[in-house]
């Protein structure tokens, strides 16, 4: 229904599929999920699935390190803290 | 210390002088766009430096012990995503749109999830009508909820912000699990 759309409006909004594909194919290649499967016929709603699915996962693994962080920065101090990032950063 | 407080302004001023809401952006546009290699060492490097720098900026302003454990986690985060967005220069939307917000998003979250739920009550479309939604269609929408700033993307710029997105998620992972890793080491050194 989207392509019959773009196909009857002329000029600028005109998207076309190659350029959908071309998209959804990096998408593939950016999600684990859909990578790791090695199957190339995959629905774009699947992909729009697994990516959503993975942005959330990251969303939450952030919220976790967030938490974790959060309470090591209130453990220790700040002059131990700011010696170990300092010391890694001359390191690297 | 104050350093992450001006680039915000600056970057805020800029967007507001280039962006045109009105225009929408073709995907010829896209090419010419030099997005943040999100997966170089140096990046990562960069965006840690950063980081380390704004979460002692917000242990030192906060005396170091919070009245409520949680909203820790939720400071850590925001500052996270705010040094995040710094480093993409704001050449991506859902960057402009993080620093753009210095209301709590959670918040925001929140309210729309008791919109959300009001709605459900009313009466329902016909299902003649609810067929005609392609699956994919309503898969975009949820995805352009999830990516911030992207609600009203036409589907290809959608889905250029959401790779960039999700690059950057990506290295903000890294980047916060090796600082982790990092002060949970030095701590037990430097009571040793």
């Amino acid at each position: 229904m989207s392509s019959r759309r773009s196909r009857q409006q002329s000029g600028s909004n005109r998207i076309s599929d190659d350029q959908i594909i071309e998209l959804v194919s990096k998408l593939r290649q950016l999600v684990p999920e859909i990578r790791d499967r090695r199957s190339d016929k995959v629905s774009a709603s699947k992909v729009l699935q697994e990516t959503c699915n993975y942005i959330r996962n990251l969303h939450r693994e952030v919220d976790d390190l967030s938490e974790r962080l959060s309470q090591l920065l209130a453990t220790i101090d700040a002059d131990s803290a700011e010696a170990a990032i300092i010391r890694s950063l001359i390191n690297q | 210390m104050s350093s992450l407080q001006p680039n915000v302004d600056s970057t805020n001023s800029e967007t507001m002088q280039r962006s045109n809401p009105k225009k929408r952006r073709k995907i010829g546009h896209s090419n010419s766009l030099s997005l943040v290699p999100w997966r170089s060492e140096t990046q990562q490097r960069i965006y840690s430096s950063k980081l380390a720098e704004a979460l002692r900026y917000v242990i030192h302003r906060n005396p170091p012990s919070l009245p409520a454990k949680s909203s820790a986690g939720r400071e850590v985060r925001e500052t996270a995503d705010r040094v995040l967005a710094a480093t993409a220069k704001g050449r991506t939307r859902w960057s402009r749109a993080i620093l753009a917000s210095p209301l709590n998003r959670w918040k925001l979250r929140r309210m729309h999830k008791k919109v959300h739920k009001a709605s459900t009550g009313l009466p329902k479309k016909s299902p003649e009508t609810r067929r005609r939604l392609p699956v994919v269609q309503k898969k975009a929408r949820v995805l352009g909820r999830l990516v911030p700033g992207c609600r009203k993307l036409t589907f290809p710029n959608l889905l250029e912000e959401a790779t960039d997105y999700i690059s950057a998620l990506e290295m903000q992972v890294r980047a916060m699990t090796a600082l982790t890793e990092l002060l949970t080491g030095g701590g037990s050194l430097a009571s040793a």
